[in-house]
């Protein structure tokens, strides 16, 4: 049951980095094409000017809850590193539900509301040429942060299943 | 006061282990929460936002692209190596090549994070392969890439500017003098530490099949020359007005995969798992500022950053003795707060003071960048230490990272004393 | 009497107030205007009046000013009305617009022509009140590369110029590029871009352009760019009447002393630009330019006045206003400083 709980928002989180992944070639191709029809072309779009920054911004945003199920998000490993597997799964659960979980959550809840209104005033940039649908790029900060938090219930998942089965090392976060 | 209750327990939390980026944010929550209510959150989507559209931050990515690229076509590898064997039987000539590499990166960014782990990626495995002392690795790497903050174009340089009405350009131009004289302290550094203690850092064995001395130069020259030539396109399209310096960063990340399809290595797999590798490492990197700027909202919003001015406002007199207190003030807070905020908390108190005593306004603000660079290789906050630490191999600890930046800690204080003795080597008394 | 000692205690109580303004730290002369105004206001009330100020750098978000006042976040912003056009369209004519009036025609227009009662409409929607906030004065056009002698010399001309105007050149086949201000000085230097528009020599000197450009332009895009003031709505109500009247009258005085003070530094700074750096060469586009830029202004503006009434309403007092403005300009202002030379 845990176990399956734990894929499910493990394959969520790893979706979410594929995305990521594809949002950064985009933004790389962007940057790099915008600079060549700048030079060669003397052409400017402030609209893919903006784009860059949209698809920077929601790539590493998404990578958040990718690499924290990736275990890629550092630690400080002075005591840590050196902790039993099951030290660790209590300093990831207690960490977990107190600072991780809340923190994400009550940014994710106050970003709704800084989304919404975008969405509701029809905020577009305020620069000739630029992108409408400002709520798109502002929606990402809830959303990312919520991704975050569940992603955040299969770390602690992850935990409480290596609390009750010692044997199997189930807790590499961290040390990539 | 709560601000100061939260710096220490932040510092014990982090020392526990989990994730650097929550404990920053969780810490935030506690306290911001319990000072000032829930509703102190609502400011953070935009802080988030700011984040999210300052482009200048975008050099983070593509230069992590680049150098994973560089480092899975190896021929980050071989550049290194080859620059190491240039060396010939000196010790430390890795070292050396990665505080050079790590002075190009640093004159095309100004983004530490950026410049710190693009070296880490490329030169911290090498280095290993070779033997080196993990703590000289790992200190060499972090200093190098904190370069970027006083080779110009920087970050530190330009909010300075801006802080002290100083035009950019001639910040620049000042700031060249002191950031080549650290590098050659890097360098003679390396070469002394080297010598005393040879098996911190083995020569690299010279290839066997080649008899003469000038043959091994000349395959060295040849591995050199394509990804040397890289980073000096992205350094030249900044000067021929091709590209900014943010851009000149996807040059780079084009550039590598251009030279990736030249060596027959470029594949769409390739690409994608350098892309999925960038996206795990910029965000391990942005979700230390997301969670930092939690930190320091909670902070300021709790009534931080009056007791900073409070502590500050009251500077003795004499050019001489002002000087050298708020260098160690900044050099304390450094320890604690983010050159950001040090930058526009601080810098406008003492501003006034350094002005009202004559002290060159060039001068001092050369004096600050330098300690402001310190700042991101102090533990326990040292942002470049966490970068590090989160591309570094499973055997690097953040032990040795720490012990590894002391030394390179104490050559940057001795530099911002001479600047501080003798303005005029530097000639920055105009 | 004792009645009256009643009274008195109860209007010693001290209202607090939080303005979050648009600019970093000490910023000269746009956050002389908050601070000046907070000073008075302390002064003006016997301390009743309190008004911190919050940078820039400690609420990170010099775009956000809107939003934190209409949230409630804040009580007051100081920042410009143009800043807001994304997400409110018709906030943008409260600022300054091309060939639009000068700053002593703009003022007449928002306190005796109708201004202040339309910026209320706009802004009264959502729970804004809204009061000018200083003004720059005529900004100047910006620092270039290349000489504009012709309109040929516009047509791929890679200028940071943010917003409308940006808009007007654009449709003369320049091409307006967005640069991040800390790259905007190596821009310029490397001839990424041909040119930028920043303030004028107030604040231009501290960026340095004047070492790297050769050519100062005169301005037409910001004749009299004035910031704003904002109050959220229910921290005005909550005020009672004697202490929004300090707070107008603050205002109001803090905004014309920015004005006069735009007007000191940038001749104090023109003083400097003209004997330490006599090269910068200063210069006003050719009468065909003008022209060609005024008439695509027009055409812009009769846009955005067929796709929303209340902006024609905004636009149509504007033109209005100016017609009978100008008429007296030329024959007072304009024809003293052609004949007193
Ligand atoms: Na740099
Ligand atoms: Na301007």
């Amino acid at each position: 049951m845990l176990i399956k709980a734990e894929r499910a928002i493990n394959r969520f989180s790893d979706f979410l980095g594929t995305v990521a992944a594809v949002l950064f070639i985009l933004m790389l191709m962007n940057v790099f094409i915008d600079v060549v029809m700048r030079y060669a072309l003397n052409e400017v779009s402030i609209a893919m000017q903006e784009m860059e920054w949209h698809l920077f911004a929601a790539m590493f945003m998404l990578g958040v809850p990718y690499t924290l199920r990736a275990g890629g998000h550092v630690r400080v490993d002075l005591v840590y590193e050196n902790l039993s597997i099951r030290r660790k799964a209590i300093i990831d659960i207690a960490g977990g539900l107190l600072l991780l979980i809340p923190f994400c959550l009550l940014v994710g809840w106050y970003g709704i509301d800084f989304a919404h209104e975008a969405w509701s005033l029809g905020e577009t940039s305020g620069d000739p040429g630029g992108l409408s649908n400002r709520w798109i790029i502002k929606a990402v900060i809830p959303f990312a942060f919520f991704a975050t938090a569940i992603s955040g219930i299969a770390m602690i998942l992850n935990s409480v299943i290596a609390l009750k089965d010692e044997h199997e090392t189930k807790i590499d976060r961290g040390l990539l | 006061m709560i601000g100061i209750i939260m710096f220490f327990v932040a510092l014990l939390m982090l020392i526990f282990g989990f994730p650097v980026a929550f404990t920053f944010g969780g810490v935030a929550l506690i306290f911001g929460v319990f000072a000032e209510g829930p509703d102190i959150f609502a400011f953070m989507p935009f802080r988030v936002q700011s984040i999210m559209e300052n482009v200048t931050l975008m050099a983070v990515p593509l230069f992590i692209f680049m150098g994973i690229v560089l480092q899975r076509t190896r021929l980050a590898e071989q550049l290194l190596e080859a620059m190491g064997k240039l060396f010939g039987g000196v010790r430390g000539g890795l070292a050396i090549s990665t505080v050079l590499v790590g002075a190009l990166l640093a004159a095309s960014t100004g983004v530490v994070g950026a410049s710190v782990v693009a070296m880490g990626l490329i030169s911290l495995p090498v280095m290993l392969k070779y033997n080196y002392d993990k703590a000289l690795a790992c200190g060499t790497i972090c200093a190098s890439g904190t370069l970027g903050q006083i080779i110009p174009p920087s970050i530190i340089l330009i909010i300075l500017g801006d802080v002290l009405g100083i035009p950019v350009g001639d910040l620049f131009q000042a700031a060249l003098a002191p950031g080549l004289v650290l590098i050659g302290c890097y360098v003679v550094y390396i070469l002394i530490y080297t010598w005393l203690k040879p098996e911190a850092a083995p020569a690299l064995p010279m290839d066997d099949d080649l008899t003469h001395r000038h043959e091994q130069y000349i395959r060295a020259l040849k591995a050199i020359i394509p990804p040397l030539a890289l980073i000096l396109v992205v350094l030249g399209s900044i000067f021929a007005g091709i590209a900014t310096p943010t851009e000149s960063s996807a040059l780079g990340g084009v550039g590598a995969l251009l030279l990736a399809a030249i060596y027959g290595q470029f594949n769409w797999k390739m690409v994608y798992e350098a892309s999925q590798e960038t996206v795990k490492i910029s965000a391990m990197v942005f979700a230390i500022l997301l969670g930092a700027t939690a930190f320091s909202m909670a902070f300021s919003y709790t009534g931080g950053d009056y007791i900073v001015e409070e502590l500050l406002s009251d500077m003795p007199g004499g050019a001489m003795g002002f000087l050298i207190l708020s260098m160690v003030a900044i050099m304390i807070l450094g320890f604690f707060i983010d050159f950001v905020e040090i930058s526009f908390i601080i810098v406008p108190i003492l501003a006034p003071v350094a002005n009202a005593l004559g002290i060159a306004p060039v001068w001092f603000a050369i004096l600050i960048a330098m300690n402001l660079q310190t700042s991101f290789l102090t533990p326990p906050f040292g942002f470049s230490l966490f970068y590090l630490k989160g591309v570094a191999p499973a055997g690097v600890r953040t032990m040795d990272i720490y012990r590894g930046v002391v030394p390179f800690i104490l050559m940057q204080v001795g530099v911002v004393i001479t600047i501080l003795l003798f303005p005029e080597w530097y000639g920055l008394l105009d | 009497s004792l009645a009256m000692f009643g009274t008195a205690q109860a209007d010693e109580k001290v209202y607090r107030l939080k303005l979050a303004e648009s600019w970093p730290t000490n910023f000269p002369v746009f956050g002389d205007a908050p601070r000046n105004m907070a000073a008075m206001a302390e002064k003006m009330s016997n301390g009743r009046l309190q008004i911190t100020i919050d940078s820039a750098n400690k609420h990170k978000s010099a775009f956000g000013v809107f939003d934190m006042v209409r949230a409630g976040q804040y009580d007051m912003g100081h920042s410009a009305s143009y800043y807001w056009k994304g997400k409110v369209p018709n906030t943008l004519y409260f600022t300054t617009m091309p060939f639009g009036m000068t700053a002593p025609e703009q003022y007449a227009w928002f306190y005796y022509g109708g201004g202040m009662e339309l910026m209320e409409k706009v802004y009264g929607e959502f729970n804004i009140l809204s009061f000018p906030g200083g003004n720059t004065g005529n900004q100047m056009g910006g620092w270039f590369q290349k000489e504009i002698n012709s309109l040929e010399d516009l047509k791929g001309l890679k200028m940071r110029i943010p917003g409308f105007a940006g808009e007007v050149l654009a449709k003369l086949g320049a091409s307006p590029t967005n640069i991040p201000p800390g790259e905007l000085y190596t821009a310029l230097e490397r001839r990424t871009i041909d040119a930028l528009e920043w303030v004028g020599p107030s604040l231009d000197l501290r960026m340095g352009f004047h070492k790297i450009a050769p050519y100062y332009y005169t301005g037409w895009h910001e004749p009299a760019t004035e910031l704003q003031f904002m109050i959220n709505k229910r921290s005005w109500d909550r005020l009672p009447a004697d202490l929004q009247e300090v707070l107008r009258v603050a205002m109001r005085t803090a905004a014309y002393d920015m004005y006069i003070q735009s007007y000191h530094e940038s001749a104090e700074n023109m003083a400097v630009l003209d004997k330490d750096y006599p090269k910068v060469q200063i210069r006003t586009f050719p009468a065909d330019v003008m022209k060609a830029l005024h008439k695509a202004n027009n055409e812009l503006l009769a846009e955005s006045a067929a796709k929303d009434p209340l902006a024609k309403e905004i636009l149509d007092s504007q033109a209005t206003y100016l017609k009978k403005a100008r008429r007296w300009t030329d024959i007072s202002d304009k024809a003293y400083l052609n004949s007193a030379d």
